[in-house]
């Protein structure tokens, strides 16, 4: 793992952190799904984990929310330990599950409402969160609806705003814009941008990169259950030092193209994509001619070339050998 | 924290009567069942026996030719007119539908019977009120039973040498005296509801399993539409969200089996007894149907499975409780139906429809309650599938 944060996990849970994890194991059968996960969150901070589908994000989510109790490993929020049978720290986690939880049959503020009961909201206090929250989250004016009418990215609102409503001291958000069109996406990034601004500490897994690099203060990079690499955006771009990405589209023989391009030493990572090839390489102005060269001399005719600064997705597929979709 | 158990439990059941499921499967389907199947069967169960006509003829001067004749006259419940005639007529009255019966007692049948030489009836049936006419003939072989064991006693008096007056006296003693070994009615027969009352209280139990399965099943619809997730999430007990559901089917299963019984009674007229027992059999059977539930929450994957589930389930048990017709057995079969929770339930009804008290239903309200707690001790023990899935 590469670490590039100045926090210490290896040190006892204190009150400062909103959330301390403390190398979270969990194995389901032979498969390890998460393996020695280790972070903290402080006040205010937005945290993401990036990483591709079956990564472990979801299951390390359900350890932290107390839904799943970690073969090994331990929880604190707000210095409480949290598990599947406390009560106190539930209170101060606002969970946003990846998959939507609502009622279709009640409506949006009957939603708000019956879970915000649960949070120990009541009277005029819950009125007025449900009035505000219905605003953040843009529904004021289908408050009555019931919710199996909505859109998607309705329902994906609703679904935030639930896990808003008590004023969690850490929001959690597994995956919110999974399956929702660009537009409600955008809203929804808005609203945590706005929550974070206001001071929430945000909880934010995806496997968007342009989401971690717009909302998240610091990443932390997973895969195979493991943090590949922690840190602010800097820090991680970082690690691949002077690494640019080229991306050559064309026709041909691509696979004859890849193989002949590994065998260059500016090339450190090729990847194929349909009639694309990704390559991390180093110097790439003063590569991009011999790599064109050999492409063609293996049979690929190149139709495009693009030279790119190193981002998010580029230290994934430096870290992991594979983009972040695969 | 009870705050919270009620604010899930009240939301469950509004959400059960929005969607329409409850009124519909948990009264307005039982209800029409009740409805059809007394128009088919709600009569067979109060037959009126019809009336009958008995040509006897009473040739004997003693005692109990009379005591034969007298003993037919006394039966209950049926409209009985006796008629003297000479005992030529008799055939021929039989034979024209005159008569149902004809009692021909000979001249020595006293003298006869009290000698020890034993006596014959002459007793000759028509093909009308068959019924009716074979429960006078029991009546009279129970007579004539009594009377043999006297010439029986006559006879082993002269064998024991005592003088025919003695002999006699004893013969006469054997008439007269009652029966020292008798069987007695039981409570059994007491227990048994009219077929109106066991439709509606045999359909009351059926749907009311289907009704106590819309709040424990509610759990895999949660499961399915990812609210038990954010359920479990929330700062209370873990077992508060099994506990609603469980409280939620109870009340629904109560209010449904109450509104039915109700209804049932006052549109069928029938009476199912003293209303304080009949809620605790309600409550007793809702525990035991609202138990059962969480065996199939457990071992279900999905709604759709858990729905064929509590059918079979209910389907069999509501069989087997006589909701559709009365089932016995006896042996280890007889010994299963019954400890199943909805014949448990009939027969304490029955019970209390003949006007038992809460200490008469002790044994139908322990086998409700010892199903319950098997229930959920088996639901503990068999392996949760639908969260594995």
């Amino acid at each position: 793992m590469v670490t590039m944060t100045q926090h210490d996990t290896e040190s006892p849970a204190t009150g400062s952190d909103v959330l301390v994890v403390q190398d979270l194991v969990r194995n389901f059968g032979e498969l390890r799904a998460v393996d020695g996960v280790s972070f903290r969150i402080a006040p205010g901070e937005t945290y993401g984990v990036l990483g591709p589908n079956g990564a472990g994000k979801t299951t390390s989510i359900s350890m932290i929310a107390g839904l799943l109790r970690p073969d090994s490993g331990s929880v604190h929020v707000a210095g409480q330990l949290m598990g599947p049978r406390q009560v106190g720290p539930k209170a101060l986690l606002g969970l946003v599950p990846q998959e939507l939880a609502i009622y279709p049959e009640l409506s949006a503020a009957e939603n708000l409402r019956f879970f915000g009961r649960l949070q120990g909201l009541g009277g005029a206090e819950l009125r007025s969160r449900t009035d505000e929250v219905l605003d953040i989250i843009g529904l004021s004016d289908r408050a009555k609806s019931a919710t199996k009418e909505f859109s998607g990215g309705m329902k994906r609102r609703l679904n935030i705003g639930i896990g808003l409503l008590h004023r969690p001291a850490l929001l959690i958000l597994d995956e919110p814009t999974v399956g929702v069109d660009p537009q409600s996406r955008n809203s929804i990034l808005e609203s945590v941008e706005a929550l974070a601004t206001e001071g929430m500490s945000v909880l934010y897994t995806t496997h968007y990169m342009e989401e971690a690099e717009r909302l998240c203060d610091r990443i932390a990079i997973v895969d195979s259950g493991r943090i590949q690499a922690e840190g602010t955006r800097t820090e991680l771009i970082r690690i691949v030092g002077e690494l640019d990405e080229i991306r050559l589209d064309g026709s041909g023989d691509i696979a004859a193209a890849a193989g002949a391009l590994e065998r260059l030493p500016a090339v450190e990572h090729v990847l194929t994509e349909a009639r694309t090839l990704r390559l991390t390489v180093r110097e790439a102005p003063t590569a991009v001619a011999g790599i064109v060269n050999a492409a063609g001399q293996a049979g690929m005719e190149l139709a495009d070339v693009e030279i790119s600064r190193p981002d998010l997705e580029s230290v994934f597929l430096h870290l992991t050998g594979k983009a972040l979709r695969d | 924290m009870l705050r919270q158990l009620w604010t899930m439990t009240a939301s469950d059941i509004r959400l059960r009567i929005r969607d329409k499921s409850v009124p519909i499967f948990g009264l307005l389907v039982p209800f029409a069942l009740i409805f059809v199947m007394n128009l088919v069967f709600g009569d067979t169960g109060d037959t009126d026996l019809d009336a009958v006509t008995v040509a006897a003829a009473q040739q004997d001067s003693g005692e109990l030719g009379a005591v034969v004749v007298d003993a037919v006259t006394e039966v209950p419940g049926i409209d009985l007119t006796v008629t003297d005639v000479p005992a030529s007529e008799i055939r021929p009255l039989v034979e024209a539908g005159d008569a149902q019966l004809g009692i021909t007692v000979p001249a020595d049948f006293t003298e006869n019977v009290t000698g020890g030489q034993g006596a014959q009836l002459k007793l000759i049936q028509g093909e009308s009120a068959a019924m009716e006419v074979g429960i006078l003939t029991s009546v009279i072989e129970g007579v004539t039973g009594q009377f043999a064991a006297a010439a029986e006693a006559t006879t082993a008096a002269a064998g024991l040498a005592l003088p025919p007056d003695e002999a006699g006296r004893i013969a006469q003693q054997v008439i007269e005296s009652e029966a020292r070994v008798s069987a007695v009615e039981g409570r059994t027969a007491t227990e048994q509801l009219g077929a109106g009352a066991s439709i509606v209280a045999g359909q009351a139990g059926l749907f009311l399993l289907f009704t106590v399965g819309f709040g424990v099943l509610a759990l895999l619809n949660e499961r399915q539409q990812g609210t038990l997730a954010r359920l479990q999430a929330m700062p209370m007990p873990p077992g508060l969200v099994v506990l609603s559901k469980a409280l939620s089917s109870f009340i629904l299963g109560v209010v449904a089996t109450l509104v039915l019984l109700t209804a049932g009674s006052l549109l069928f007229g029938v009476s199912f007894g003293a209303p304080l027992t009949v809620l605790v059999l309600v409550l007793c059977v809702v525990a035991a149907g609202t138990s059962l539930m969480f065996i199939i929450a457990r071992v279900a994957r999905t709604p759709e499975q858990a729905g064929v589930m509590q059918s079979i389930f209910a389907i069999v048990l509501g069989v087997a409780g006589g909701a559709f017709f009365p089932i016995t057995a006896s042996g280890p079969a007889g010994m299963l139906l019954d400890l199943n929770p909805v014949a448990a339930f009939t027969r304490g009804l029955g019970i209390s429809a003949g006007g038992g008290g809460l200490g008469d239903i002790s044994q139908p309200v322990l086998i409700m309650l010892g199903f319950a707690v098997a229930a959920l001790v088996v639901s503990r023990l068999v392996p949760d599938r639908g969260a594995a899935a």
